[in-house]
């Protein structure tokens, strides 16, 4: 497993580098350059210049990704325009919020999905497969903003369950301390996962039923519901961490919507709140961290995949 | 049409442990059913060991899976009965069948890779039968007994294996767990379908020698399912052979492989390749293909195969009739088995139920007629003439890196090929065999030009292969074309089969497009395929028309030499024999030059003028067909050839045999000096730590590397 | 199985020799077996007609707003489904809205697939170093989330159609990119891509005769779901207020117009246009799923 990992974690470092790189070229593609975006709109051209040469943007492309590289490890992302704040003290607090909002989402979707799927897969070609698969392309379907949308004029106003607007907690526990107010942006949330994941579940059991070691276990005498529990469902769930990994851009992008949907305080609002504001250095520091957090994200799953499966673990 | 008199037993036999009787299975897919079974019925008392036999598709692995209800998707029982024990489990609830499957009945199935639970350790997949039958056993009982159970399969460190995963065990060791996990609650009775297929010669006999044993030790029941005629000649007391969806012939083994009374049972056996009288002779083929059971034939369902067949065989279903013969004992006598063979007869007649020997043909083999051909050893035959050197390998060497990608470090490399140097002769078929992992794949594909040896050279008709401009090189691969194993995934599945021939047309620029077809045209003839074929995508044709094609293929460019990899070891015995057949025609007609790569010791034997034999990378032995079957000089040869399973009962009892032991050690740590000597039983300090030389003893031309070849010329094998 | 001919027909007895229909027609036959996917065609072809033959049949004031006509409920005044907040007539502005979304969909999703496809069967076509190299950067294009490149990119240039179809493209590509790239390392290694080397043949028959014919069945299954994204990922964009300036607009800026009026109960100005979305993205999605149906049956025994 160690190659496997070493492997696995200088690929990790490799696309890090990239992404720092993406975000650099973006830097620089801004209307006036990173001068610009640092200064805001409102900096003369003498300013710009000014502040070029004192930073050293005025000198070559390699020298300023390495400055810019050597910025980055001191934590300094530039400050942001509109909030008078450094953009790493707004991603710290912010961060730790989105990710609450993505792990609750998570583990609702996967709670639903694989029970779910599962179903869909022992009636297979039955109505209910049928019913469950068409409601689950639907979902897909669905633009998570319309889904929120939906769930706010259903549950917050034609009967007012909860409220359609997020808790506004400083801290996570202040967050999960308004729970009702949690409920709708993390289920509209996990919708949008329940679908990819409970088709993946349904074409994990269906192939994992094929397989001969389900005749084996049959023929050792156990019950449908055993081999399913006992044997299939532990096939099937292991991809699922590698998938999970996968899915990690598709999850912050869900967050990005939710979180501006129903004004949840995290990294996503944030991010909304610089685009409508054109603030350009919270928008790409936004942009860096999300990058590594996927980047570090699917590297955990890829370990957890390799703990979990013997196949990969006990490989010396 | 029930054969119910089959189930009267008479008195004093036991009563049968199971009893099919009558059994229907339809097997429904998305556009068309099957009739897979019609009107199947079976005896077996306990204790014995019944074989079902028969080519792909006759439905013998169906009546083992309806047994436990283990019916594929679409399958259903339409009619008949299953009794075990008193119970119809045709009819049984899925409570009742849960608590016979792995209980009274344990099952072994083909393939110990995929048939094992990939992410479950061994230890908890061969105690779940205890912990689901036994009940009041706590886990760590059944633990224990897991554990003995594999003991006792015959699994070194036991203790250790429970914690392992499927992966980390070879194919052979893997079949062990699942016969301990099928046997672990002590059945009454075993089914085990196609147990060995997947796995080689030596790891196969060490199989099935310990299904016997443990069928003695715990006095139970088999149902062995094979296509296999030599594993069924050996390891059962009865025999089931079956075509088609039905029973075509049932007797005990020794009388039906002396005897054989139905028309296809006959035809099946002639097409072996050990039953051809030598070399020089052309295999007996059936020609066609069994019906496709979509619709139920009409009248004898051999009848369009079969060269005995009248109006009344087109019209009228022949049933299981009594084989009527005076004493069966004094008919054995007449045959010409050893003389041994007498006593073990009666003991076999006296241990199989009194079904005695039944067929379903209406011209059956008459009686005064010669049984079909023995297995015989051909005379040394006079070698064909020699032509000059075609090709030759020179101290080859292939290694591949064990780890790949841009990260990872190395971490050694597997010697697929170590140091092989061999001659073939122009006209000539060159036989290699040897097991699986042995290096005889990677050898044709250097030789074909797929891959690049690590060192030594190749000189084909003189020129070293090596020194080879582009220009030239691609002008050569016309000359040494390739025969691949699984034809359906050698032709693109997007191609007509005319555009397939073609390619290699096109490529090489030979011809104008009326040539090309006109060439095409005559191929196809040639292989014996309609012209229409042309017209048809690859997956339209039988597992044998496919290899014709791919025989077509090979020799559309006209060339001198063609690398045949495995190419009938996935075709059934009847098939094999007409592409065997074919070969030898072109070959004849073409002057072609062979190098056969196959496992299968009979086919080589049949095919090939000379033999190599290779054991982890190494040419052990090689030289002319007869000399190295008859007198071979390596151990490991005699040790393979004393493996194979011949498909006879009767040679299989005579002379000492002394079958491989122990498993083919990893070809990334190749043992020193002589790789074959962790497994001989003549192994010395010497073997250790001295590469053998390679020697001629016996005659010119027979060479052998080995520090102490096999001195004293023993009696031919069987094979 | 079906259709075994007799192996040792004798030359010139041979049966009718028919040519079998064509794979084309075949994979074709499955498809229109499958329910959900008919429905999809079906779907696709009344959101066409809507969009583009709608207009002769209804037709509407799409360019000049009037307030006066502003949030008008459904029914009102000739007005089918009401009136938007700009005083447009509901159903017609669905209808210019939807050729908007249909067009940059469209365009984006064959853009994506078209350069994804070329780039992924050079990955896997050359394997090794260039392979690596080439993967690492579509694994760092992807590391960060799609949205936010969007938006970032978005934010930076004004979008037009024809820059919402390149941004789109830019990111979209990848998904393409990494499936080819996966197909053509397998087909690379097929035998019958072997035994074409074996005659002799060279690299650029074995992607244009073999490899690219093979994974046309994945290329055109993912294409659909591109589509179904591409359509997804400009309804986004909309929402995020980073769509085409009016007048024109699409399905996602009438959705987002509409949010603003959740509290006023103006229903119409929300529904028909998320359902209108949901219906494309659907159809296309059911699309492929058919066509994946019968590429694999196809390739079946």
């Amino acid at each position: 497993m160690t190659g496997f990992l070493v492997k696995r974690f200088l690929q990790a470092l490799v696309v890090l580098f990239l992404v720092s790189i993406i975000v650099f070229v973006l830097l620089h593609m801004l209307p006036g350059g990173p001068a610009r975006a640092i200064l805001g709109p409102k900096g003369t051209p003498q300013q710009i210049d000014q502040f070029n040469h004192q930073q050293g943007y005025d000198r070559s492309l390699p020298t300023q990704y390495f400055m810019y590289l050597k910025r980055l490890f001191t934590g300094d992302l530039g400050d942001s325009y509109k909030l008078n704040s450094p953009v790493f003290e707004l991603l710290k607090q912010r961060l730790p919020k989105t990710l609450l909002l993505t792990v609750l989402s998570t583990a609702l979707a996967v709670v639903i999905a694989v029970p779910l799927g599962l179903l869909q897969a022992v009636r297979r070609g039955k109505a209910s497969d049928y019913a469950l698969t068409g409601l689950a392309f639907l979902l897909y379907a669905t633009p998570v903003f319309f889904l929120g949308l939906i769930m706010i004029i259903l549950f917050a106003q034609v009967f007012p369950v909860f409220p359609a607007e997020a808790p506004q907690g400083e801290s996570i526990g202040e967050l999960l301390g308004d729970f009702t107010g949690l409920v709708l942006p993390v289920v509209t949330m996990a919708f949008g996962i329940v679908a990819m994941f409970s088709r993946y579940m349904r074409s994990a059991v269906l192939d994992n039923l094929t397989e001969e070691y389900v005749r084996t276990a049959m023929a050792k005498g156990q019950s449908s519901r055993r081999i399913l529990v006992r044997h299939v469902l532990r096939n099937a769930l292991i991809p699922l961490a590698t998938l999970l990994g996968l899915y990690l851009p598709t999850l912050f992008s869900g967050a990005l919507v939710v979180e501006s949907m129903f004004n949840y305080p995290g990294m996503g609002l944030l991010f909304w709140n610089a685009a409508q504001g054109s603030d350009f250095p919270v928008l790409l520091g936004v942009t860096l961290v999300v990058g590594i957090a996927t980047v570090l994200g699917s590297l955990l799953t890829d370990i957890l995949y390799a703990v979990l499966d013997p196949r990969i673990r006990s490989v010396a | 049409m029930t054969e119910l008199q089959l189930t009267d037993a008479g008195p004093g036999t036991p009563a049968p442990l199971l009893s099919i009787d009558d059994l229907h299975v339809d097997i429904a897919s998305r556009d068309r059913t099957v009739h897979a079974l019609d009107g199947v019925s079976l005896d077996l008392v306990p204790g014995e060991a019944l074989g079902i036999v028969g080519e792909s598709g006759c439905g013998k692995t169906m009546t083992a899976l309806s047994v436990l209800g283990l019916l594929p998707p679409g399958g259903t029982v339409t009619g008949g009965r299953i009794l075990f024990d008193g119970q119809d489990l045709a009819a049984a609830s899925a409570p009742t069948l849960q608590d016979v499957r792995g209980n009274t009945v344990g099952m072994v199935f083909q393939d110990p890779l995929t048939s094992l639970n990939p992410t479950m350790t061994i230890g908890a997949q061969v105690a779940e039968p205890l912990l689901l039958h036994r009940a009041g056993i706590g886990r760590k009982e059944a633990w224990a007994r897991a554990e003995e159970m594999l003991r006792l399969v015959g699994m070194p460190q036991p203790a250790e294996r429970m914690k392992n995963y499927p992966h980390q065990l070879s194919g052979g060791m893997r079949q062990r767990v699942a016969i301990a996990m099928a046997l672990v609650c002590e059945p009454k009775l075993l089914i085990a379908d196609e147990p060995t297929t997947a796995l080689d010669v030596t790891t196969q006999h060490q199989i099935l020698e310990l299904i016997d044993n443990l069928r003695q030790t715990l006095g139970m029941a088999m149902i062995l399912v094979t296509h296999d005629l030599g594993v069924i000649a050996n390891r059962v007391d009865r025999v089931a052979v079956m075509y088609a969806g039905k029973v075509a012939e049932q007797s005990d083994v020794r009388g039906l492989f002396a005897r054989p009374r139905h028309r296809y049972t006959e035809a099946l056996f002639a097409a072996l390749p050990e039953r051809a009288a030598d070399r020089g002779t052309e295999l007996h083929t059936i020609p066609g293909l069994p019906p496709s059971l979509t619709v139920r034939p009409t009248g004898c369902r051999f009848a369009p195969r079969c060269s005995f067949a009248t109006q009344e065989c087109r019209e009228r279903e022949p049933e299981l009739e009594l084989s009527v013969e005076p004493s069966v004992e004094p008919e054995w006598g007449l045959v010409g088995a050893a003389p041994a063979a007498a006593g073990q007869d009666a003991e076999a007649a006296k241990a199989s139920p009194p079904s005695g020997h039944r067929f379903a043909c209406f011209h059956p083999v008459p009686y005064g007629d010669a049984p079909a051909e023995q297995v015989v050893t051909p005379p040394p035959a006079t070698a064909t003439e020699p032509g000059e050197v075609l090709l030759e390998l020179d101290a080859l060497v292939k290694e591949f890196p064990l780890s790949g990608g841009p990260f990872a470090r190395r971490r050694g490399t597997v010697s697929a090929v170590g140091g092989v140097s061999l001659s073939v002769r122009r006209g000539e078929t060159y036989g290699m065999v040897g097991e699986s992992g042995c290096g005889k794949t990677t050898l044709g594909r250097i030789v074909a030009g797929l891959e690049e040896p690590t060192a030594g050279t190749v000189r084909f008709d003189g020129r070293d292969l090596s020194g080879l401009s582009r220009a030239e090189r691609r002008a050569h691969r016309r000359r040494i074309q390739l025969m691949f194993q699984d034809s359906t995934a050698a032709m693109d599945p997007r191609m007509r089969v005319g555009e397939i021939l073609r390619e290699p047309l096109v490529i090489q620029g030979v011809g104008s497009r009326a040539e090309r077809e006109r060439l095409t045209a005559e191929l196809l003839d040639a292989v014996g395929l309609p012209r229409g074929a042309v017209h048809r995508y690859p997956h339209e044709f039988s597992g044998g028309q496919r290899q014709r094609l791919g025989l077509a293929r090979a020799l559309t460019l006209a060339p001198d030499l063609v690398v045949a990899d495995e190419p009938v070891s996935a075709l059934d015995v009847s098939v094999q024999a007409q592409i065997l057949n074919l070969m030898r025609e072109l070959q004849r007609e073409r002057g072609l030059t062979y190098l056969f790569i196959s496992h299968d010791l009979a086919v080589i034997r049949h095919l090939a003028d000379t033999v190599g034999v290779m054991y982890l990378g190494r040419l052990v032995e090689s030289g002319p067909a007869e000399q190295v079957y008859a007198h071979p000089l390596h151990p490991y040869t005699r040790g393979l050839l004393d493996t194979v399973n011949v498909p006879d009962p009767a040679a299989a009892s005579g002379g000492e045999r002394e079958p491989l032991r122990g498993e083919t050690p990893s070809a990334a740590q190749p043992p020193s000096g002589c790789r074959f000597r962790t497994r001989c039983p003549f192994a010395a300090e010497v073997c250790a730590t001295t590469e053998p030389p390679v020697s001629t003893p016996n005659a010119a031309g027979h060479q052998v590397a080995c520090h102490f070849p096999l001195a004293a010329p023993r009696l031919a094998s069987a094979v | 199985m079906t259709t075994t001919t007799a192996p040792h027909t004798v030359p010139g007895h041979e049966e009718a020799a028919q040519a079998t229909p064509s794979l084309a027609r075949r994979t074709l036959q499955v498809f229109t077996g499958n329910k959900l996917a008919l429905t999809g065609v079906v779907l696709l072809v009344l959101l066409l007609a809507f969009s583009y033959l709608g207009p002769l049949l209804y037709d509407t004031e799409q360019t000049h707003t009037d307030l006066s006509q502003a949030n008008l409920s459904p029914g009102t005044d000739g007005h089918l489904l009401g009136t938007t907040d700009l005083g447009y007539d509901m159903v017609g502005r669905l209808m210019v809205a939807g050729r908007t979304s249909l067009e940059i969909g469209l365009a984006a999703g064959l853009l994506a697939t078209l350069f994804g496809t070329v780039y992924g069967a050079v990955s896997g076509y050359f394997g090794g170093w260039v392979d690596a190299a080439m993967m690492r950067i579509t694994d760092a294009a992807l590391a960060i989330p799609a949205m936010f490149l969007l938006v970032v990119v978005a934010a930076i240039i004004t979008p037009s159609k024809g820059v919402l179809i390149l941004i789109i493209a830019a990111v979209a590509w990848l998904s393409p990119a990494r499936l080819v790239r996966g197909e053509a390392l397998s087909l690379r290694n097929r035998e019958y891509v072997q035994a074409m080397r074996m005659m002799g043949g060279g690299g650029a028959r074995a992607v244009f005769k073999h490899i690219v014919p093979n994974a046309i069945g994945t290329v055109i299954v993912n294409c659909t779901f591109q589509i179904a994204d591409a359509i997804l990922y400009v309804s986004y964009l909309a929402f995020l207020g980073l769509s085409i300036p009016p007048p024109s607009a699409d399905w996602g800026s009438m959705l987002s117009a509409g949010i603003t009026y959740t509290q006023n109960g103006y229903w119409w100005l929300i529904f028909p246009p998320g359902i209108a979305i949901v219906l494309v993205v659907a159809a296309f999605n059911f699309i492929g799923d058919g066509l994946r149906d019968a590429f694999e049956v196809r390739l079946r025994k």
